[in-house]
Parts: structure tokens; sequence; C-alpha cells
């Protein structure tokens, strides 16, 4: 059994105060939202607490931002930039996710330091990390204080846009949180990629000379 | 003129000279007559219109520098008291008296003109107060040394409101504690009057005396700036009071509340068109409406401005101790919250007044208003129905995929393992023929060195 350093120590620590971050977001915005039905803490706490969680996760992400941007791991966010090998690699890969391994086939996915996320990954986490988490924290940044980013919340539609696109991303990051822990089961043993989050060390299963793993 | 009145002097009773020492002759003269209960000037209307004055009141009053004449100046000595000079009512007297006041209290004459009961007046209303309707020109004393809430001439007729007003918080102070607390005039304004729900006048006049309460309520109360924007104070200050949202037609270029135009009933001809049935607008009916107002000066011109607020004056004058204000989010922000059930659209009418039409409550929580009520908002209790669905769905879909997933995956253990078996096996195969074959090249390597 390889092992291959593909989690470094800053993209763990904004990893898990991310995920940790999201789900205490998921829950007290859930309160805000649903006051009528969840009430674990008073309404007042659930808002300060969901600011100031939003905020740290704001600075979190500069974190996860900073470290991509100023080493060269950046490497691991380049697009394949050949349309037709990109476009195989996502079809091998949701194959491989709704038929092969049902089969036992091996993931078509071959991990590196540099190349961690297969191709629908790279797509998806471009797609969260530069377009939805931002927009996430900026309507949640204007919702903080509406009086003071006024003209703003007028530019975009009025506080009710605003209100209505941070919720469509809360249910979709909702959604996401389910099937990413989920599919994090899916290494070759259910617990691989979470100890990879942890320790930073992905192990990689030898292949056999001929064929396939199990 | 006046000369016939010094000879009425010389005969007024002591008790007038006593009391009207301070006044000139002339107006000695005048009382001389009019100290005195009479039965009155029969009007043509039949109401009877009293001409007593007291000299003692008069002495007293602000007007004791004035003479008669200044305000009574179409009298002609002459023929007064012989000649009857027709008047229709006493309404009519009364208005025709209004340019003497404005003579001299020029400024608050123009602040008047400003107010709702001037445009009341203007639009006919035969109710509305004139000057002499709440200052009694023969009375009139500085509001320094005026008795406090019994001599306050609002309460003529707005009757409720001022006994709302009695018992509650401020009106409980200026009773114990006198001019420290306000009266009336101290938040409406004495002479420019406006209506209390347009605009935020009344709110600026809340601020003016409790000058930190938008610091105190920060300390507290997140997203505070936007709670003063949205809520008029007694929403939370008079907690017995029922609450209702007042979506305000507002120019969003002017930066000021539609007013209806005199003569023009725009807003009442659009409602009552877009609302046939009388159930109240809907969301669709909202939307036309809107569009409507906005073909008459550019789109995005006409706006709505929600605003949270109680549902009369009475309710307006419940204010409580600072104590007993509503500090729990609940009671608006959650799903059914009582102020979210009663919704009124409203312009400013030509008359100064507000003037309403009902929108359906469903508008408030409805995604097809989103553009339409785009500037109010109140977490939970406005919530979009459609995105609490969109959630469910969501989170049914996804904890289903892994379920669905695990569950294939189960269902195929027997295949993944027969295929893994069948691989090694192949591969084993594999490895031993290629063993066998490494066997054979070894042996046929020793037969050909041997032979």
């Amino acid at each position: 059994m390889q092992k291959l350093y593909i989690n470094p120590l800053p993209v763990r620590i904004w990893h898990w105060t991310n995920a940790f971050g999201f789900v205490l977001l998921i829950a007290t915005g859930l309160q805000i939202r649903y006051l009528d039905l969840i009430q674990l803490v008073s309404f007042r706490t659930a808002v300060v607490a969901h600011n100031w969680i939003g905020f740290v996760l704001i600075a979190n992400f500069f974190v996860w931002l900073g470290f991509y941007l100023f080493t060269d791991k950046i490497k691991v966010y380049h697009p394949e930039l050949s349309p037709m090998k990109y476009f195989r690699a996502s079809f091998r890969q949701m194959q491989f996710y709704g038929y092969g391994i049902f089969k036992g086939d091996p993931n078509p996915h071959h991990p590196s330091a540099y190349r961690k996320f297969n191709a629908l990954q790279s797509m998806m986490y471009q797609i969260i990390m530069m377009l939805l988490v931002p927009l996430q924290f900026f309507t949640g940044v204007l919702l903080w204080d509406v009086s003071r980013f006024s003209a703003m919340v007028e530019m975009f539609g009025g506080v009710r846009v605003v209100d209505t696109v941070h919720v469509l991303l809360f249910i979709l990051f909702s959604g996401f949180i389910i099937v990413h822990v989920y599919l994090a089961s899916l290494g070759h043993t259910p617990s691989a990629h979470f100890k990879a989050m942890i320790t930073g060390y992905e192990e990689i299963e030898e292949e056999p000379k001929h064929g396939t793993s199990s | 003129m006046l000369g016939l009145f010094g000879v009425v002097l010389s005969f007024a009773g002591p008790q007038a000279r006593a009391e009207g020492s301070e006044l000139a002759k002339e107006e000695l003269a005048c009382l001389s007559c009019h100290d005195k209960v009479e039965p009155g000037k029969k009007l043509e209307n039949g109401e009877i219109l009293s001409l007593a004055i007291s000299t003692k009141a008069y002495v007293e009053s602000m007007h004791k520098e004035t003479s008669c004449e200044d305000c009574h100046s179409d009298i002609d000595a002459k023929t007064h008291g012989k000649k009857i000079t027709p008047i229709k009512s006493k309404r009519d007297f009364t208005l025709s008296m209004r340019e003497s006041c404005r003579a001299c209290h020029k400024k608050n004459f123009t602040q008047y003109e400003d107010s709702v009961h001037a445009a009341l007046i203007k639009d006919g209303s035969k109710e509305a107060p004139l000057c002499s309707d709440c200052h009694n020109p023969h009375t009139v004393r500085s509001t320094k040394t005026v008795e406090p809430i019994t001599a306050t001439p609002c309460a003529n007729c707005h009757e409720n409101i001022f006994k709302a007003y009695a018992k509650d918080v401020h009106g409980l102070a200026r009773i114990a504690n006198g001019k420290t607390a306000p009266l009336c005039a101290d938040c409406h304004k004495a002479h420019n009057v406006q209506a209390a729900s347009l605009g935020s006048g009344v709110k600026d006049a809340c601020l003016s005396c409790h000058e930190n309460a938008v610091d105190q309520h920060k300390d507290w109360l997140p997203n505070a700036s936007r709670h003063f924007e949205a809520i008029s104070c007694p929403v939370c200050h008079a907690p017995t009071a029922q609450r209702r949202v007042n979506l305000r037609l507002y120019d969003n270029v002017a930066m000021k509340q539609i007013s209806e135009k005199a003569g023009v009933p725009q807003f009442e001809k659009r409602t009552q068109a877009a609302d046939t049935k009388d159930l109240g607008l809907n969301e669709r009916a909202l939307w036309s409406l809107l569009k409507e107002f906005n073909q008459d000066g550019g789109e995005g011109k006409t706006v709505l401005r929600g605003r949270l607020e109680v549902l009369s004056g009475v309710d307006a004058h419940q204010l409580s101790e600072k104590s007993k204000a509503i500090r729990d989010c609940k009671t608006c922000h959650q799903k059914g919250a009582e102020p979210f059930q009663s919704v009124t659209l409203t312009i400013a009418g030509p008359d100064g007044r507000p003037i309403r039409h009902v929108v359906q409550q469903e508008v408030l929580t409805s995604l097809l208003a989103t553009e339409s009520v785009r500037g109010f908002y109140a977490i939970g209790s406005t919530r979009i129905k459609l995105l609490d669905t969109l959630l469910i769905m969501v989170m049914l879909g996804a904890v289903s995929v892994p379920i669905g997933h695990m569950t294939i995956k189960r269902l195929f253990k027997s295949v993944r393992e027969k295929l893994a078996a069948e691989r090694i096996a192949a591969r084993s195969e594999t490895d031993g023929q290629d063993s066998t074959h490494h066997r054979r090249t070894d042996d046929d390597a020793s037969k050909n060195s041997r032979s």
C-alpha cells in the first residue's frame, strides 16, 4: 500500500473549519428560518451565532484562497483545457459511480499530489469555491446589515431577492454536504478519504499487473 | 367708531373696570356689553353664536394687548348692535375670521396651511379644525401656562385617541410630571400636523426625545437600523396593539411616498379594477397595479415600501413602560406571526390622509410577489413557501441518493464477489500459464543445453 501526501495542513485546517462552520450555519440558519419548528437556542442567539460563524468562514475562505494562490498546489484546480479529454474523463467518472462501482471496477481516477480531484470534483469544486461560496458569503454580508448595504441590496433587486438567493444556496449546500459525506465514503475503504483529510495521507492501492482491483 | 365705545365705557360696571384695568378704553367699551351672559346671536342655520367674552379671561389671555378692532375691523361702530348682520353658520363665521389670525400669526398660519387639517378643509370638510376651534381668541393663553391634558383642544375631535393617550406612559407622565412628558403637539406638531401613518415624522418625534434609542437598540437587536426603518415604534412599545403590514406606494426617484393627485382618483380606480371581487389584492393584481403606476413615470419609479405599523391611532397611543415593550423576536419572526396577518396597500390621499386597499396576506409568502414586495421581508414570517418545498425535495433527494446507491451496491454484492473471484481465477490462471510457460522455456533451455 502506497501513501501519498495529498492534503497539506492548511487545506486540512480550512476543510474542517469549513465543514463544522457550514454545519453550524445550516443549523442556525434552519432555526432562523423555521423558528416555528426549531427552537434549540433563542432566535437572537441563532442570528448572532450565524453572523459570527459567517465571518469566521469568510476569513477561512481567504486561508484557502491564499494557500492555493501562493503555492504550486493551485495545479489541483487547473482545468483540463481539452474539452474532449475532460468530457471523456467526466463520463468515465460518472460511469464508475453509476455502474462500474457496483461491479467492483476500479476508480478510473488515480490521484496524485497535483491531481487529487477527478474530473467531476474538479468542475464541482471550481463552481462551488469560486462562485457559490463567495455568492453565499456576499449575500450573507448584505443581510447581516441591510441598512448599511441598502444601495447594493436595492441594486440586486431588494432584500427579498437577496434573501432568496441566500436561501437557494443554503438549500444547495445542505444537499451537497449529505452527498459529499457519502461520496467521501466511496474510497477503497469507507474511511479512506476521511483519514486522508485528517492525516493528509491518502492510501493508494497498488494495482495488480493485469486487470483490476476488487 | 371707537368714540362711541368711549361713551359706553363710562357706563361700564365697577367689576369690569377692576378686571379690565390693564385694557385700553376701547376694549373695555366692547367688554362692557360682551362680558355678560346673553342669549347670543341666532344664525341663519338656527345655531346660536355666543357673543359673551369674559373680561377676566381676556385680560389673562395672550390677546390682551390686541385691540378688538384688530380682529373685528369689519364692525362699524355706528351700526354695531343696531343693524343685524346676517351670518350663515358658526363654521362660516369662523372661516371668515381666519384672515384676522393670518395677519399676525403668519408663520403658524403657513405651517397650518401645509397640514392635514387645512387639506381637509380644502377638500370640503365641515369638521376639520380652523384656528379658533383650537385657540379661543378671547381666552387663548401661552402654552407655557396652559394646564396639561385637560386643556388640549385635540381631544375635542380625537376623543378615543386622547383617552388612550391619557392612560399610556406619556399621558400618565404628563399628568404626574407636567411638561417633561409629551402632549399631542410635541409629537404631531401644533400647526403643520400630518397624518401619522404617512412619512416618518412621528418616528423622528420619538427620536427627538429618545436620542439614544437607536444605539440602545443596537446593543441587543440585530440589524437595529433596518428595524427602525421598517417598523414604527408603537409596534413594539404598545404591546397590546394590533399590527399590520403597510405597503406604501413609493417614488424611487423622488424618494418620497406617492400622493394621489387631487381630482384624479387613480388609486381607487385601479385597485377596484384589480380587485373586482373585493377579496383583497393578490400577487398578480399587485404586480399589474405596480406596472400601471410605473407607466405614469417610467419602469422602476414606483415601488412598494413595506412597513410594520399598528392598526389605528388608538393602538398607537397605548405606549407602555419600556420594560413591557416587546423584545421577543418570536412575535414577528415565525410562520403565522400576528403582525403579518393583515396587509394593506397605501397611497397618500390628496387631503393628506392615507387611502388604503386590502392586500391578501398570502402575497407576503408568494414567490410571484418577490418583485412587487421586494423591499419588505421579515425572516421566518414572510418566507417564500415554494423555497420550503424545494428544501424538502432537495433533502429527500440528498438522502435518497446515498440510500439508493448503497442499496444497489448491496444488491450487487454477490455479482461483485463473483466477478472478483473470476478475476482472481483469471489472474492466477494467467499467472499459472506464465509460470508454466517459464518452466517450459527453462525445460527447453535445459534440453537444448543437454542436447
